[in-house]
C-alpha cells in the first residue's frame, strides 16, 4: 500500500516514514505543501498523511485544491492543531480522518489501513476471494485456512489486486501500488510476481486479461467470514 | 493625601466638609453679628444714658435748693436696673430707688464700666451742670445690655440649630446623587469577569469622569493585550512541543520494531536522542522568551560591545573552523553601550550561531562592531544563501523556520534577540549582505547621551 507523507519535521517525518515501512507500508515523504499537492494529485497513493503547517502551502489549503478537483484519495491530518473548531475545519475540507500529534504509530498504519480499505467499499479488514483471505493487519494470507508465505512486494501486489477486486490493474498502476519513490523496477517485475503468486495461491485466482492487466474475482459467494 | 491615611467614604467626607463649613460661616455670622450688635447697642445705650443725665442737670438747675434726699419710684420693671444720683454741691439730692448714697463714681465727666458694692457691674455716666454746682450720675447694669445681646445672638443661632440637620440631611441626600456615576460605576466594575477586556461604558458619564473611564479602559486594553499575548504564547508553546514529542515517539517505536535490523534500530536511538535534544531547547528557549517578555530583569552596565563581541566568536570559532567557515571579526574600537552583558551575550551568540547554522561549510562570516555618528552597530553577515524577502518579512515571528534548512531551530531564536534588542533599545534590521551574498543583520544602539 502506497502511502505519501507530508511532514515538514525532519525527525517526524524520517521517524514516520521507517515506522509506516516497517509495517509493510510504501511510503513516499514530502516536506512542503506544494510537493503535498503534486503528488497526491497523480493518484498513484492509496492514502495520504498531512501535516497542517507545511511550508509554501498549508495542508488545509492543499487538501481544499485537491477535493476541488475531485480527487477521493483518502487523507488523513496528522498535526498539532487540536482545537475542536481545527478539526471541525478539517473535517469540512475533506480530511478523512483527523489525529493529533503524537500519535502511535500502529494506531497511524489501522487508521491508514481502514481509510484504504473504506475508500474501496471494503467493509471488514480481512479480504476475502473464495477460499483466499487476506488480513492487511497482519500481513498474513490464508488459502483453505493455511498461511500461505509471501514476500513483501507478493503480499503487497495480491493487497492491491483484491482491494480491486472485479476491476482490472493495468501493469503500471500495479506498479505505482507496489514502488516507492528510489526502486529501480525491473519491466518484468510485475509478471514475475503474478508468476509466483499463481504459484503459491490457485493458478485461476489472478486472471490476465491480455494486452490490459490483471484482475481477481470480486468474491461473489455471499458467505461471511 | 498621605498614604497612612484611612481611606473613608467620599459620601462621608463631602458631607463632614459641607455642613462644617456651613457652621463654621453661620458662626462666623454670629460674632461678626455680636461684635456689631454690641457695638451699637452700646452706642444707644449709653446714649440714652447721656440723654437722661442731661435732663437730670437741667431738671437739678431749675429747682430751688431742698434739703431733704427726694427718692423717684421706681415705674418699671426694669428699674432696678437702671440708677442716678443728683447731688447738689457734693450734697445727694435726688437717686433713684436702688441707688446708694456714695456717687457711682469718682470721675465727674464721661463714662465709665464700675464694679459696685453689690458686686454688679454698672456702666456710668457723670455730668456736671453749667454752673459747676449739680453733679449728675446715671448708671444701667451691664448684665442687662449682655441680656439684650445674648438675645440677638440667639436669634441667629436657633434657625442653625434646627436648620443643621435639616441641610445634613439634604446635602446627604444631594451628595448621594452626586455620586450616583461613581456607584454606577463600582457596580458595573464589581460584575465584570476577571477576564473581561472590553471597555467600561457608562451612560451619562460626568465630564470629571472621563478621564478616569479612559485611563482604566486603556488598562483593559493593555491588559486583553497581554492576556492574549500569554494565551497565545502558551498555546503556541504546547503546539510546538506536540512535534518533537511526534518524532520522540514515532522514533522509539521504529527502533522497538527494528527487529534483526541493527542499523535501523541506532539510527531511530539516535534519531530519539535529537528529538530530546530538540525538545529540550525548545523548553529553554521558551523560557528565556516568556521571562523576557514577562519582566526582563536588566542588569544594566555600560559595556564594550566590541569586547563582548570578540569574547563570543572565540567561544564560537571552533564549530565554525569544523566547518571550515571562515570567521572574520572587526571590531577596532572601543563601542560602549548601555545594557545587560548576559542577555547581549544571548544576542550575539545567537546571532553568530544563526549564521553559522544556515551557511553552507565553507562559507564566510563577518562581523562588524563600528561606531557610526554616535550609534552602535553590530553587522553580522554570511556567505550562505540568504533569504527572501517574504521569509525576512517572516523573521522573529515565533517557531517560524526557513523550510528546507535540516537544521533543528526552534523557530524561537529570533523572536528572542528582537526582544532583547527591544528591551535594549536597539533596533534589528535584515537585509540581503551585498558584500557577500548572504544574510546581513544590523543590530543599531542609537546614539546616546554621554555618561
Amino acid at each position: 500500500m502506497r502511502i505519501l507523507l507530508a511532514e515538514d519535521d525532519t525527525l517526524l517525518g524520517d521517524g514516520l516514514r521507517a515506522g509506516l515501512r516497517q509495517l509493510g507500508f510504501q511510503v513516499d515523504w514530502v516536506r512542503d505543501g506544494a510537493a503535498a499537492e503534486r503528488e497526491l494529485a497523480s493518484g498513484v497513493y492509496a492514502a495520504g498523511v498531512l501535516d497542517l503547517g507545511l511550508p509554501l502551502k498549508d495542508g488545509l489549503d492543499v487538501l481544499q485544491a485537491l477535493r476541488a478537483r475531485k480527487m477521493t484519495t483518502p487523507v488523513l491530518v496528522l498535526t498539532a492543531r487540536d482545537a475542536v473548531p481545527d478539526r471541525v475545519r478539517g473535517l469540512d475540507l475533506g480530511a478523512d480522518d483527523y489525529v493529533v500529534k503524537p500519535v502511535d504509530l500502529h494506531e497511524l498504519g489501522a487508521r491508514l489501513r481502514a481509510l484504504v480499505r473504506r475508500s474501496h467499499g471494503q467493509p471488514q479488514e480481512s479480504l476475502r476471494c473464495g477460499a483466499l483471505v487476506l488480513d492487511p493487519a497482519a500481513r498474513l494470507a490464508r488459502l483453505n485456512e493455511e498461511a500461505v508465505g509471501l514476500s513483501t512486494r507478493e503480499f503487497d501486489l495480491l493487497h492491491a489486486l483484491m482491494l480491486n477486486a472485479g476491476r482490472v490493474m493495468s501493469r503500471e498502476q500495479l506498479e505505482q501500488h507496489l514502488y516507492s519513490w528510489g526502486h529501480e523496477v525491473d519491466s518484468n517485475a510485475i509478471e514475475v510476481h503474478i508468476h509466483h503468486l499463481r504459484r503459491k495461491l490457485q493458478p485461476a485466482l489472478i486472471q490476465t486479461v491480455r494486452g490490459i492487466g490483471y484482475a481477481m474475482a470480486r468474491d461473489g459467494d455471499g458467505q461471511a467470514a | 493625601m498621605t498614604p497612612v491615611r484611612a481611606p473613608g467614604s467620599l459620601q462621608a467626607r463631602l458631607l463632614a466638609l459641607v455642613l462644617g463649613l456651613v457652621a463654621i460661616v453661620w458662626l462666623g455670622a454670629a460674632v461678626a453679628t455680636w461684635i456689631d450688635a454690641r457695638h451699637e447697642l452700646d452706642e444707644l445705650l449709653d446714649g440714652h444714658l447721656a440723654q437722661a443725665a442731661a435732663l437730670l442737670v437741667v431738671q437739678q438747675a431749675g429747682e430751688g435748693d431742698d434739703d431733704g434726699v427726694a427718692d423717684a419710684p421706681s415705674l418699671h420693671k426694669y428699674a432696678p436696673r437702671v440708677a442716678f444720683q443728683v447731688f447738689h454741691e457734693e450734697r445727694l439730692v435726688m437717686r433713684s430707688a436702688n441707688a446708694g448714697a456714695t456717687p457711682m463714681t469718682s470721675i465727674t465727666r464721661g463714662f465709665e464700666t464700675v464694679r459696685l458694692a453689690g458686686g454688679e457691674e454698672w456702666r456710668v455716666f457723670a455730668t456736671r451742670g453749667a454752673k459747676n454746682d449739680v453733679q449728675v450720675v446715671v448708671g444701667e447694669q451691664t448684665a442687662s445690655r449682655n441680656a439684650i445681646l445674648w438675645a440677638v445672638l440667639r436669634s441667629v443661632l436657633w434657625p442653625l440649630f434646627f436648620a443643621l440637620p435639616l441641610l445634613a440631611l439634604a446635602a446627604w441626600w444631594a451628595v448621594r446623587r452626586g455620586l450616583t456615576p461613581l456607584r454606577q460605576l463600582s457596580r458595573v466594575l464589581e460584575q465584570r469577569r476577571a477576564q473581561a477586556v472590553e471597555p467600561v461604558v457608562l451612560d451619562h458619564a460626568p465630564l470629571e469622569m472621563v478621564p478616569l473611564l479612559q485611563a482604566l479602559n486603556h488598562l483593559f486594553e493593555r491588559i486583553g493585550g497581554m492576556v492574549e499575548s500569554e494565551r497565545r504564547f502558551t498555546a503556541d508553546a504546547a503546539h510546538e512541543l506536540r512535534t518533537p514529542i511526534a518524532a520522540i515517539r514515532a522514533q522509539a517505536q521504529v527502533a522497538m520494531g527494528a527487529g534483526a535490523d541493527e542499523a535501523q534500530r541506532q539510527h531511530a536511538l539516535q534519531a530519539t536522542l535529537a528529538g530530546c535534544d530538540r525538545a529540550t531547547r525548545l523548553v529553554e528557549q521558551l523560557l528565556t522568551l516568556s521571562r523576557l517578555e514577562a519582566a526582563p530583569a536588566i542588569h544594566v552596565t555600560r559595556l564594550d560591545l566590541s569586547a563582548l563581541t570578540r569574547r563570543v566568536a572565540a567561544e564560537l570559532a571552533p564549530a565554525a573552523l569544523a566547518r571550515q567557515q571562515k570567521l572574520e571579526l572587526e571590531a577596532p574600537v572601543r563601542c560602549e553601550v548601555a545594557g545587560d552583558d548576559m542577555l547581549l551575550g544571548v544576542l550575539v551568540r545567537n546571532l553568530l550561531d544563526n549564521a553559522m547554522r544556515y551557511s553552507p561549510d565553507g562559507a564566510t562570516i563577518r562581523i562588524h562592531v563600528s561606531l557610526d555618528d554616535g550609534a552602535t552597530l553590530l553587522q553580522m553577515q554570511d556567505s550562505g544563501a540568504g533569504m527572501s524577502e517574504a521569509q525576512m518579512a517572516r523573521l522573529g515571528e515565533r517557531f517560524y523556520r526557513v523550510l528546507g534548512s535540516d537544521q533543528p531551530g526552534s523557530g524561537l531564536g529570533w523572536s528572542i534577540m528582537r526582544r532583547i534588542a527591544q528591551v535594549h533599545g536597539a533596533q534589528v534590521a535584515v537585509a540581503r549582505s551585498r558584500a557577500l551574498g548572504g544574510l546581513a543583520v544590523t543590530v543599531r544602539w542609537p546614539r546616546t547621551p554621554a555618561g
